[in-house]
């Protein structure tokens, strides 16, 4: 698929994209590597895969990572309970040597989803979500995987994939990946969209909204990420949840008011909320001087 | 670059200068880079660049690294046919300049080096010098003894500003990102507008390495003694039988940390960023006692450390701030506490820029302390280019390991050997 074709497919599943994100999806297409996403929560890293499975016509898998994240929970597991019973209700029946044999059988194995994502006859798009947040044992294993597209299990042997999927590793850079696995893929940094990307997510994702009231806040929301004050930045999620609310409350204009009652949506911690308050006391006495008669304006809903 | 040989080549050696600036590049790389080119061709530069950024680069920094050197290498003809006069211009003058200096300074004997720093300076420097050289010049025949050694420690002293200027500013790319240059900039630099953005990184990368060696101590296996509860209650699971045993974890033992902290005028910022980093690590130690100093020393409670906010205020009403540094004084203070303050468990950290009076009696002074506590370990934030023009950095770094954190991430580095120690 070349990149006017991706293209294509992405603008019909509405998804707002920039040159950039269009070269590199082709890319790691083309290539057959598995793609690594990295950049600040809420940017849309996880939205890629989404994207790509509808984009693709494919299924998504989806394997989310957390520390002590093994093989048992992302590959394979033998399921001991039908194990034990089928010990049980063959003894005596069968020979020993066969009855082994048949407890390691396709009967008795759980897939997980990596080992769905190989093992499954169309093509999917596999999603490993946070892979920073599991072990770097974890990280180790995926090597095999991602350069050979096969896991080895030790009971059956190598299992080689019947369909390649294309691979999304997402992170956060809480901890740094290794040189290994960085190898085996295609990259990805994404930053925060710029002003005319973020209007354009909020009018694709959120059309019955007012178009001033989104420009209002996208132009609000860009403020907010520009100041250095501002520890947590507010995410694009965030930023539709923002849009979201203040439509739903009916709120047609962000004025000030309007700003500071629905902040949370924005804005997750009290430090950061804090200023937002300091920020806007600031102002005010700058519009008053300014027009002190009519309705206050300007600043960061204007 | 129609013939695919001949971009093939330049691939090969463009991915030699990317492993020249740093990049880990590897075979696999230039096929893939190769490939895609194959496919892509050479119609629009910034799909190709993209294209190429995606296969070479593997984390933001090496991104960075890889514009600079794509930009560096695929540029037009025009522009090379420009970057090639004006680099022949510039030679020429600085030709001409060495000429000129070699005839007008022939008296003060200058080095290769030297001669070439000169030719190198801006105009404005240069006459000054010479206006230096030509105001001293009658002395100096009257009293060639007096005078010479003089003129020629001025032209030393202001030829080895300029090159170490001429080093700093080769700094990396990554200092000028807006998102991660404050990580790569020299502290000293920091604009106080940009304080609280520093602030703030210092909590993530704090935590990026606290998820790190939580991850570490885990890997670092088992005390080997059998946990028989969780080795029971996991036994359930598979109908009874053990079919993994769980064992006990290691004890994770941490050292105490004395840190020395200067506190004296430009030494403050590097202090409170070191401390911020040190106090949000939280395996950096067991517990730890800070000891403010400058011409003397001042030790520092715990709770007063606690909000890192009010460290400068604290430190102002400690009364050793603004002063000059006698590191030697405030390490032998540390030695003669009782009950000792140092010992076989102890880290002694020193955050200093090494810049003391008496350095001999300091250098005397860590090596007694060197003796007492298990570990000294010296932070420095001078630019470790610069070590080799000053003597403070090479007496101490002889005595004990010095590590450079000019940057925050040099910074975090540090704090993260210290803790993985």
């Amino acid at each position: 698929m070349n990149i006017d074709q991706l293209k294509e497919k992405m603008d019909q599943a509405h998804y707002i994209y920039d040159d950039t994100l269009a070269t590199v999806l082709s890319v790691a297409l083309q290539l057959g590597r598995p793609l690594l996403v990295e950049g600040a929560a809420g940017v849309g890293k996880t939205e890629i895969a989404k994207v790509m499975a509808a984009a693709l016509d494919r299924d998504l898998l989806r394997l989310q990572c957390y520390e002590g994240l093994d093989e048992s929970k992302a590959l394979y597991e033998w399921n001991y309970q039908k194990q034990l019973l089928a010990i049980q209700v063959n003894m005596g029946q069968k020979e020993s040597d066969e009855l082994t044999r048949s407890l390691f059988s396709d009967e008795y194995l759980l897939e997980r989803p990596l080992l769905q994502s190989i093992r499954s006859d169309n093509p999917v798009v596999l999603l490993i979500d946070e892979i920073d947040k599991a072990d770097e044992e974890f990280e180790a294993f995926l090597l095999e995987l991602l350069s050979d597209m096969q896991v080895s299990i030790p009971e059956i042997g190598t299992i080689r994939a019947k369909s390649l999927p294309f691979v999304v590793l997402t992170s956060n850079r809480a901890r740094p990946l290794s040189e290994a696995l960085r190898r085996r893929c295609a990259y990805l940094y994404i930053q925060y969209p710029d002003l005319e990307k973020e209007l354009a997510i909020l009018r694709a994702k959120l059309p019955h909204v007012d178009d001033r009231l989104c420009v209002q806040v996208a132009q609000a929301v860009q403020m907010l990420r520009s100041s250095e004050a501002i520890l947590k930045k507010p995410s694009i999620a965030e930023t539709l949840d923002w849009a979201a609310a203040l439509d739903a409350l009916g709120i047609r204009d962000l004025t000030p008011d309007a700003l500071l009652k629905t902040a949370g949506f924005v804005l997750k911690n009290s430090e950061d909320l804090a200023v937002l308050e300091q920020m806007q006391q600031s102002q005010e006495p700058e519009q008053e001087q300014h027009c002190g008669h009519c309705h206050p304006h300007g600043g960061l809903y204007d | 670059m129609t013939d695919p040989a001949v971009y093939l080549e330049k691939l090969a050696v463009f991915s030699r200068i990317l492993r020249a600036e740093g990049l880990n590049i590897g075979p696999g790389q230039t096929e893939d880079a190769a490939k895609i080119l194959t496919i892509l061709g050479f119609q629009d530069r910034e799909q190709v660049k993209t294209a190429l950024r995606t296969v070479y680069a593997k984390s933001r920094e090496e991104q960075l690294l890889f514009d600079k050197a794509f930009d560096g290498f695929f540029v037009t003809e025009e522009v090379l046919r420009k970057n090639a006069m004006q680099e022949a211009m510039r030679q020429s003058q600085i030709e001409q300049n060495r000429i000129d200096a070699r005839q007008q300074l022939e008296e003060l004997g200058l080095s290769e080096e030297q001669q070439y720093t000169y030719a190198a300076m801006p105009e404005e420097v240069r006459q000054k010098l010479r206006d230096f050289i030509k105001k001293y010049r009658d002395n100096n025949k009257r009293n060639p003894d007096l005078y010479a050694g003089f003129i020629h420690s001025v032209f030393a002293k202001t030829l080895l500003e300029q090159h170490i200027r001429m080093e700093d500013a080769a700094v990396g790319c990554q200092a000028h990102d807006p998102e991660m240059g404050l990580l790569y900039r020299d502290i000293s630099q920091f604009q106080d507008s940009e304080i609280p953005k520093a602030i703030s990184i210092i909590q993530t990368v704090s935590r990026r390495i606290n998820g790190e060696l939580t991850a570490k101590r885990k890997r670092n296996g088992h005390s080997g003694k059998l946990d028989f509860r969780r080795t029971i209650r996991k036994g359930l699971e598979t109908g009874g039988s053990f079919y993994r045993l769980q064992y006990r974890k290691k004890r994770n033992r941490k050292k105490t940390l004395v840190i020395l902290c200067d506190v004296s005028g430009s030494m403050v910022q590097f202090s409170e960023f070191a401390l911020r980093f040190i106090q949000s690590l939280n395996q950096a130690s067991e517990s730890s006692r800070v000891f403010l100093f400058s011409e003397e020393l001042f030790e520092a409670d715990a709770f007063s450390l606690q909000n890192m906010d009010l460290f400068r205020s604290y430190v102002r009403d400690s009364g050793v701030y603004g002063k000059g540094t006698d590191l030697g004084n405030a390490i032998r203070t540390v030695l003669q506490r009782t009950p000792p303050v140092l010992n076989s468990a102890t880290t002694l950290l020193i955050l200093s820029d090494t810049k003391t009076v008496d350095q001999p009696g300091a250098a005397e002074a860590v090596l007694q302390a060197k003796r007492k506590a298990g570990k000294v370990l010296w932070l420095n934030p001078i630019p470790q280019s610069q070590w080799k023009h000053l003597k403070g950095p090479q007496l101490f770094a002889s005595i004990c390991p010095m590590l450079c954190c000019n940057t925050l991430n040099a910074l975090a580095e540090a704090c993260r050997q210290l803790t993985l120690s």
